[in-house]
């Protein structure tokens, strides 16, 4: 197997985690113009309960998609009605917005320190260590099937913002709320509902992430860093732009190993937001709405 | 009116956040007290001792078992009447602190307990970047600070005077490791010269780790590192490091690693369909929650060398006393060696106590520096070497996992209870 397709496959593999994991910060940041300090959190919480269906109930964590997406909605929505809702919208709320989000984050992790304690947990199942052959290399099933659900949610969600009467509304209002006011649209429905679907893709994302590595109640810190560094490089609010930009960042953080020594790859990728940031301050693919 | 509001929700929100830490962050203890509870008000007659550990954050797992090990300590000695200082028992009396896993935090409560709470010696924290922000803090105050949690040599090598460390260097686990290898190598199991894919963690522990298997590998001649990298903490992903390991197609396959990253790697390690005449991942290895997260088969014949197993106390008393003593504190639980370190640190401390006859700070880092007391530890012996900063240099035991589950001591000879296996079977399937 040449390397080159190695590191290729190692790449395109390891951008369906990345891109999971920055979908729903882009959102919510998208539409609602907050950077979502619990992302974090919520991607720890997604973790835990994947872990607990499995090893409490033997639900296996892909099976649990679904319920934790669900569960996690309904949590974001409350969370949205219980407390964002009551910040001030727009620059005036945004540090306001970081400090409350940033305190129920901290609430989450030590909640889970009580509950589980920091003991890092593992979730196995029966295929976590099965290999499968892709274009004459050995993959790992559960990467595979990481980029599957990525790729999905990718799907999913394009048709959701382009095709849906719900996804032109969320659009709209990441356009103009005032203006859909004027023409009916429920612009506070949609903020929770848009809220609720950031945090369920982050739990989706925690969940996904534990079927691959042991985690613990800090779990979530450093995949709210990548989930930064993806999304601006993508464009905040563009969900096409945040596949694409995981893509980029993964491709650069695996290609790096040949030219730089292996401790230094993860810092590629910040190196690479610094310079966007500086070059093209609007992201790689611009400013966009959404779709 | 509404923003105001806010910024007090915001205020109990924080409150909340932080609660657990207030809370959790004072548990003094002595003699046969529980955590949290003070046997009685300290007077002159009593012996303070503070100490932090990370009872809560990313090493609360690891602060917890040092902490079973220093309530151990403290529960015997009280037992006994005390310490003996100069003919008289003293009691004894530990005010144990939560510094949550962090470096400012186990330094400004280390500054505390000198200063305000007026302990008389420090015990050390666990993790080798927090005692080395706590080890600067007793050096300036000039206070005894004996732990069991630092190993990484740069805390040694500073010259500090009142630093003592019981835990021996990672090099040297290296060296335990590279040791039982080339007596294989000796007995013609493995190729000679040996490739050695060589990885280590991006910390001072990693460092000491390569400097230990380079040193090795230079002085014998007999092994070539063709792979030397290094990657960072809590890796996600270690396709592409393992790609190039799998490439240079070496015999040896040595990495030093920390608990979640041994887990992460050693799974795609065998999903890549990996396989060396040996393979190591340092400390790592012999861990039952390792086993469970990557099932028995795939950690089959991995080397591993800690400073401590319970299987010595079928071969030495100090340690099977030691046993003993937590199985029947613990409900028949076996101590690993988080907590013979917690226990043996206090030991170490009582004894120089015991030797100098009185508090005086001095007198008792004096008596530490000279320090020669039969120990649990590997080696029978406990001391601080000063050619070496005062840092213990006891042997390492170094542990095979075998296929029937058992993780048998396989080096140094004298502490043996089974015997290795290379190169690794599987490998030839």
């Amino acid at each position: 197997m040449d390397r080159f397709a190695e590191l290729v496959i190692a790449s395109v593999l390891l951008a369906g985690l990345y891109a999971t994991m920055a979908y729903g910060l882009g959102l919510i940041y998208g539409v609602l113009r907050i950077v979502n300090l619990n992302h974090g959190g919520m991607i720890m919480a997604g973790a835990y309960a994947g872990w607990y269906l499995h090893s409490e109930y033997g639900i296996d964590p892909y099976l649990s998609l679904l319920p934790v997406a669900a569960v996690s909605f309904l949590l974001g929505i409350a969370m949205y009605r219980g407390l964002v809702h009551r910040l001030p919208r727009g620059a005036a709320g945004g540090v306001q917005s970081l400090l409350l989000l940033f305190g129920v984050w901290l609430v989450m992790r030590n909640v889970a320190y009580l509950l589980f304690t920091g003991n890092d947990q593992t979730l196995r199942t029966s295929y976590s260590t099965r290999a499968a052959v892709l274009a004459g290399a050995l993959v790992s099933v559960n990467r595979v099937a990481v980029f599957a659900v990525a790729l999905a949610t990718l799907i999913i969600l394009h048709i959701l913002l382009t095709r849906t009467y719900l996804g032109k509304a969320i659009r709209a209002v990441a356009q103009n709320p005032d203006s859909c006011t004027l023409v009916g649209i429920r612009v506070e429905r949609i903020y929770a509902l848009t809220f609720g679907l950031g945090t369920a893709l982050a739990a989706i994302a925690g969940l996904l992430g534990a079927t691959l590595f042991p985690f613990n109640p800090s779990f979530g810190a450093g995949e709210l860093l990548k989930s930064f560094v993806v999304v601006v490089l993508g464009g905040l609010g563009s969900v096409a732009g945040t596949a694409i930009a995981a893509l980029i960042l993964a491709a650069v953080e695996v290609f790096a190993i040949l030219f730089i020594p292996a401790y230094l790859t993860a810092a590629v990728g910040f190196v690479l937001l610094v310079l966007v940031l500086v070059l093209r301050p609007g992201g790689l693919f611009g400013q966009r709405v959404l779709g | 009116m509404r923003n105001s509001r806010t910024a007090l929700f915001l205020c109990v929100v924080l409150a909340a956040a932080c609660k657990k830490q207030t809370a959790s962050q004072e548990q003094p203890s002595g003699g046969t007290a529980p955590a949290g509870q003070t046997v009685a008000a300290p007077g002159a007659d009593t012996i303070r001792v503070g100490a932090t550990l990370p009872l809560t954050g990313a090493e609360a797992r690891t602060g917890g078992f040092y902490k079973e090990g220093y309530e151990l300590a403290f529960e015997e000695a009280t037992k006994n009447g005390g310490v003996d200082v100069g003919g008289k028992k003293m009691a004894v009396q530990l005010t144990l602190l939560d510094d949550t896993s962090t470096q400012a935090t186990a330094a400004s409560l280390a500054d505390r307990l000198i200063n305000s709470d007026k302990v008389n010696f420090l015990l050390g924290t666990y993790a080798t970047n927090l005692v080395e922000a706590q080890s600067v803090v007793a050096e300036q105050n000039q206070i005894p600070y004996v732990n069991g949690g630092g190993a990484a040599t740069a805390i040694y090598k500073r010259g500090y005077k009142w630093v003592f460390g019981l835990l021996a260097p990672v090099e040297l686990l290296a060296e335990s490791i590279m040791k039982w290898i080339d007596t294989q190598q000796k007995a013609g199991k493995l190729p000679k010269p040996a490739t050695i894919a060589l990885l280590w963690e991006n910390t001072s522990h990693g460092k000491d780790f390569r400097k230990g298997v380079t040193e090795f590998a230079d002085k014998s001649k007999n092994y070539k590192v063709t792979v030397d990298e290094s990657f960072e903490l809590n890796g996600k992903d270690f396709s592409a490091l393992l790609g190039k390991v799998k490439a240079a197609n070496t015999d040896l396959f040595l990495a030093d690693a920390h608990l979640p990253d041994y887990i992460t790697m050693q799974r795609q390690y065998v999903t890549a369909g990996m396989c060396h005449k040996i393979q190591s991942y340092g400390a790592r290895g012999s861990e039952k929650q390792a086993a469970e997260s990557l099932t028995p088969k795939n950690v089959q014949y991995i080397l591993s060398a800690v400073w401590w197993s319970n299987q010595l106390s079928s071969k030495s008393p100090e340690a099977k006393r030691f046993v003993d003593l937590f199985k029947a504190k613990y409900g028949g639980r076996a101590p690993e060696w988080y907590q013979a370190l917690g226990y043996e640190t206090v030991r170490a401390l009582f004894a120089a106590i015991t030797q100098a006859g009185s508090l005086d700070r001095d007198a008792v880092r004096q008596k530490l520096a000279a320090l020669k007391i039969p120990s649990l530890l590997p080696g029978g012996e406990l001391t601080f070497p000063a050619e070496f900063g005062q840092q213990s240099h006891a042997p390492f035991v170094v542990q095979q996992n075998l296929p029937d589950g058992t993780s048998p001591i396989v080096a140094p000879p004298d502490a043996a209870t089974g015997t290795g296996i290379a190169p690794n079977p599987g490998c030839a399937k």
